[in-house]
């Protein structure tokens, strides 16, 4: 999008929504736990749902998904179908047992269950690459909609975007503000569908329920501008189809920041039915995401605006634009989508910087830190893990906010995932297996990049947003043969495993 | 209190009647949702190329194109069906199976179960 003006409405939108969520916050820190529905009521798991939800929308949904939708067609429903499909993978393999290990990070996780520091440490070290990846995606969708709404070329709104986060940071943990997640969900959902809505009621469609509304706008396309959206499979073979779907479903049950959701449920039931209805809230903005790509291209048309593919992750804003909603409605749609990136983000880096002050630093740095130095620690490593992030924004390689969250997913499938699986489902697996696998997972990520210019076999089977597919299975028959070489984990852990978790040995 | 031959945690080789049923309602869940995951891709892949060209997009149900319906819109209900219906089976199932669970369950402050 090009530079232009200061949107002054738009603006004191996104700063009161902000403020709104802010103050909310404020006022909500001193009663937390109900606040974000962990009260175990009916309505209690649904605010459970609504929190999951909401720290799981990021930039990646809110604006990449319809970039993806806009710019490749079929294949951005491998998006919608691996990012839904993966919380049923989370529900019935994950959910439960992890909410009975107890522990409240993935490294601490993973330090319990194969008992060992190593895999403690690299643990923690994926984790922040993930988070560091992840963040950069929603950098991204920051700086692009900062550029928007000041008017000002992506560089300097990347850099004003990312002071914005850090200052968000810093005055949210000075003044204790709590992440008030459930009424931040309700807010973006508004935000997403409401514009949608009105463009669909412009257009004289089916309104009501735009996600079905905007098949006639297809029809539109193809009968008055001879556009054809392109066919299923068209464009990518179907093994690039669904090694990007189940690479986002084996990503989605291996991101730390989702796994951490069910540590802090309060029981076993509720951590569930959070699921069921956090795959709900989630579905509500992937059901309506394609639409606005679809409307986009009608507007274009319909103004003889010619295709542009770098304008792609901005297509939800350029939808909103074109078909003439008010000002204040895009204002909206823009606060909300700074919304679901500063919240991301806020919550990587705080993983991020949690991994390195809880993980690394008083153990392999400064073995009798204090708890001030821990805290100390984590400031900094927060700005280190910001500035890293900020400078990989800069230049992305080419890549859509989308794709840049799929190589976060396809680093967790290939790591976390399948030490996670292995963790609960076989008490043979052992910490030799887990660092012998996540190794392996790391390298089979790497790969892609590293040597897939020069090795095409390399970028065929694992392509870098979809490396998962092969790799998951790779790194788990990996874990399996490294497993079985050494020695079995101690008996205490495999009781633990058997009688604690899955209620095995009443026989 | 060795946990070694058949009481060994295996996904596989599940010990005790609780686990038999609970691994087999997740494999029962797993099957649904891989089979409409691939089913509909197949469906979708087979009918494009089935039909020499001719646009399967023609085809339309609640006013989408099929393939937009069936993996954008049917694929993620379908996975709400599938945890909806997992979670009934589990919350019925730690009914029945709550004498011998319990006897590793702790109480927090407010008295749930963890």
């Amino acid at each position: 999008m090009e530079p232009g003006s200061v949107q002054y409405l738009p603006l004191s939108i996104v700063a009161a929504l902000f403020a709104f969520l802010f103050f909310s916050g404020l006022g909500a820190r001193t009663r937390q736990a109900s606040e974000y529905g962990f009260g175990g009521s009916y309505s209690g798991r649904i605010g459970i749902g609504a929190a999951i939800a909401s720290n799981w929308m990021s930039a990646a949904s809110f604006l990449g998904l319809a970039g993806m939708f806009y710019l490749k067609g079929y294949l951005a429903m491998a998006f919608v179908v691996g990012w839904t499909g993966g919380y049923v993978l989370l529900l019935v393999l994950m959910a439960t047992q992890i909410r009975r290990f107890g522990k409240y990070t993935a490294p601490d996780f993973v330090a319990f269950r194969y008992e060992s520091e190593a895999a403690r440490t690299l643990a923690a070290i994926i984790a922040i690459a993930i988070a560091a990846i992840y963040s950069v995606a929603q950098f991204r969708g920051i700086a692009l909609l900062v550029s928007w709404l000041f008017g000002i070329a992506y560089t300097p709104a990347l850099i004003i975007g990312a002071s914005l986060v850090v200052g968000f940071v810093v005055i949210s943990g000075t003044l204790g503000v709590a992440r008030n997640q459930k009424l931040q969900y309700f807010v973006l959902i508004i935000a997403f569908i409401l514009p949608l809505m009105l463009l669909t009621r412009k257009l004289g469609y089916f309104w009501l329920l735009p996600q079905f509304g905007y098949g006639t706008a297809i029809s539109e396309l193809k009968q008055q501008f001879g556009f054809v959206w392109p066919q299923p499979f068209a464009g990518e073979s179907p093994f690039a189809w669904f090694a990007l779907c189940f690479t986002l479903m084996f990503g989605t049950a291996g991101l730390p920041h989702v796994l951490s959701r069910f540590y802090m449920v309060p029981g076993i039931r509720d951590a569930r039915w959070g699921v069921a209805w956090g795959l709900f809230f989630i579905a509500l903005i992937y059901w309506s995401a394609p639409a606005y790509a679809v409307l986009a291209r009608l507007f274009e048309a319909r103004g003889s605006v010619p295709f542009d593919p770098a304008s792609a992750d901005t297509v939800v804003l350029s939808a909103a634009l074109h078909g003439g909603l008010p000002v204040w409605v895009t204002g909206l749609l823009v606060a909300g989508g700074m919304s679901a990136a500063f919240s991301t983000v806020t919550g990587l880096m705080l993983t991020g910087a949690a991994s390195f002050s809880y993980d690394i630093y008083p153990r392999l740095i400064r073995p009798n830190a204090s708890e001030n130095d821990k805290v100390y620690a984590a400031k900094g490593f927060f700005l280190v893990l910001s500035a890293v992030s900020l400078a990989l924004a800069f230049r992305p390689g080419g890549m859509m906010i989308a794709e840049i969250a799929a190589l976060a997913f396809a680093l967790a499938g290939n790591t976390i995932f399948p030490v996670f699986l292995l963790g609960i489902w076989w008490g043979r697996a052992n910490a030799a297996g887990a660092i012998a696998g996540m190794l392996a997972g790391v390298i089979i990520t790497v790969a892609p990049l590293v040597a897939g210019g020069s090795i095409p076999l390399i970028a065929s089977l694992l392509p870098y947003t979809s490396s998962a597919f092969l790799g998951a299975p790779l790194v788990i028959a990996i874990m399996i043969a490294v497993s079985l070489m050494t020695s079995p984990p101690s008996v205490e852990i495999r009781t633990f495993l058997n009688r604690h978790v899955h209620d095995g040995a009443e026989e | 209190m060795a946990t070694s031959g058949s009481s060994e945690t295996n996904i596989f080789k599940p010990s005790g009647a609780t686990m038999k049923r609970q691994i087999l309602v997740i494999g029962m869940v797993l099957a649904g949702w891989l089979a409409a995951i691939a089913g509909s891709q197949g469906l979708v892949y087979l009918l494009g190329h089935s039909r020499q060209g001719e646009s399967i997009s023609q085809w339309t149900f609640f006013n989408l194109p099929i393939p937009f319906w069936l993996t954008g819109q049917f694929l993620p209900l379908w996975f709400i069906i599938l945890c909806v219906i997992f979670n009934i089976w589990m919350d019925r199932h730690d009914t029945h199976g709550r004498g011998a669970a319990l006897r590793f369950r702790t109480r927090s402050n407010d008295g749930r179960e963890e």
